[in-house]
């Protein structure tokens, strides 16, 4: 069915290195979603302005935040450089970030983590020869004590006057595309990026951390909902439902359930692929959402992660629902109708479906090898698109 | 390659915690009855013992750099893709591999 037009990533393109980068900063937060989760269920729930207030139980929110969080994803960097000691070395250096910081230390902790797990590696190829024979266990251990004591120290020394200057940069950064109405022009970078399979790297990477910071000071952030929104995805969705090629169509009901309500963004990202005019659907999308979000003065508590509606709901502040929910319909029915007008209201339909079976032969698949040669992939792209030059 | 030969398919994307579970999840359900193993991981950790990899094609390079001699197949939808059923028929009759 579907062989229609996919760029693919070369060995040596810039796309697969900067994945690679944003895979690796996504990589050490993902795992600790859950961690994230609680605390943004405890926020929400106890702090004064919760649902159920109480002093006791909301002493666990600053904790958790300056300390757990920095320390989980310094040892989750830790161990994907190092293994378990690298975990622990990672863990024990980015105490030193996280002491005496009143802002979370993410970025310090994604730094000092990976880091001093390297560093460990590094020590660990020296001393294996070297190492006699029953000293191995004594090495071993004091090496990794040294090394993570000597980084915490570098970390309250070095690091953490540095990143608390750049986090809080970035922080201003925000507040001045927020203070001059001009966050909706985000969605510029953040929609094509995210179907480029960088959905990870922009929202856990960089919109997360940032977004807990602010979480920090006023209760909730928009800057969780800026990758996030489910909205614009199923706008487009939706319009492949009803205007789209016939043959893809019989697919799309099961992607809007996998998308809007399980929240796998990534399912939608094949139908914007195939057609990447329809970038500008979920362009639309997006920058309406989060004006919406703006005007509203909607945010979440935490990270909704995955992407789905239910987790919107789940971590939407108290009082809060009408802009969250609001965010989210405008941005689908944005995304719809732009996507709509696109895909010309299913008028190219019938010819555009023939162009996709011609092509339906000649599979998808190569074994080790990169997929679908550009040639092929240009040619189906453009008997499809030459019967309606007035969308261009 | 052949379809019997497959003991062990790694289904990859880009964090290993999300489409790569789901389509693992059909996998192993398409493949209840042969001998494979269906897992899902980050792109970047393919184990070694892999014998056969699928991801999405805009992860394909990654998954190529991460297991550069292992079979890696790509798709380009997450649900009936075309290459991903004629792996699954290959694995179920035992027919070679080899778009």
């Amino acid at each position: 069915m579907a062989t229609a037009y996919t760029p693919t990533v070369t060995g040596t393109g810039i796309k697969a290195h900067i994945q690679r980068l944003g895979g690796y900063l996504a990589g050490m937060v993902m795992p600790n979603i859950g961690a994230f989760i609680a605390w943004g269920l405890i926020t929400a729930l106890f702090i004064p302005t919760g649902w159920l207030p109480d002093k006791q139980f909301a002493a666990l929110v600053d904790p958790i935040i300056t300390l757990l969080l920095p320390v989980l994803i310094g040892y989750t960097g830790g161990r994907m450089v190092h293994g378990q000691r690298g975990a622990v070395v990672g863990a024990v250096a980015t105490v030193g970030v996280v002491v005496g910081a009143k802002i979370p230390m993410f970025l310090g902790a994604m730094i000092l983590g990976p880091l001093a797990a390297y560093v460990l590696k590094k020590v660990d190829e020296f001393t294996a020869d070297r190492t006699k024979s029953g000293f191995e266990m004594l090495v071993d251990n004091f090496t990794a004590g040294i090394i993570g004591g000597a980084l915490a120290v570098f970390g309250v020394w070095g690091v953490a006057p540095i990143v608390r200057q750049v986090t809080s940069a970035a922080g201003n950064g925000v507040e001045w595309l927020i203070h001059h109405h001009l966050l909706p022009f985000a969605s510029v970078l953040i929609e094509p990026a995210k179907v480029l399979f960088l959905n990870n790297a922009v929202n856990h990477g960089v919109l997360g951390p940032l977004g807990v910071a602010e979480a920090v000071n006023h209760g909730k952030s928009i800057l969780f909902m800026l990758e996030s929104n489910p909205g614009p995805g199923l706008g487009v969705l939706l319009a492949y439902l009803l205007f789209g090629p016939k043959a893809l169509r019989p697919s799309v009901p099961a992607a809007i359930v996998i998308q809007f309500l399980g929240g796998i963004h990534e399912i939608y990202f094949p139908y914007v692929l195939m057609k990447p005019r329809l970038i500008l659907a979920s362009i639309a999308g997006g920058a309406a959402g989060i004006g919406t979000f703006m005007i509203t003065g909607a945010g979440l508590v935490a990270t909704p992660s995955p992407g789905s509606i239910f987790a919107y709901a789940a971590e939407t502040p108290k009082g809060g629902w009408f802009g969250v929910f609001a965010g989210v319909i405008v941005a689908a029915a944005v995304s719809f109708a732009v996507g709509s007008a696109l895909l010309g209201f299913g008028r190219l339909a019938e010819s555009e479906s023939e162009a996709v079976e011609e092509t339906a032969e000649d599979g998808s698949a190569v074994v080790n090898e990169e997929p679908a040669p550009e040639s092929t992939a240009g040619d189906v792209e453009r008997p499809a698109a030459r019967p309606e030059p007035q969308e261009a | 390659m052949n379809g019997k030969d497959v003991k062990k398919l790694i289904v990859a994307c880009d964090a290993g915690m999300g489409s790569s579970v789901m389509l693992a999840s059909q996998l192993r359900k398409e493949l209840r009855k042969s001998a494979v193993t269906v897992e899902h991981t980050p792109v970047n950790s393919i184990p070694g013992d892999a014998d056969v990899v699928v991801c999405h094609a805009g992860l394909g390079a990654r998954a190529k750099a991460s297991a550069p001699d292992t079979p890696i197949i790509t798709f380009q939808v997450f649900l009936g893709d075309p290459a991903v059923t004629r792996l699954v028929n290959a694995i179920k009759n035992g027919s070679e591999i080899n778009a």
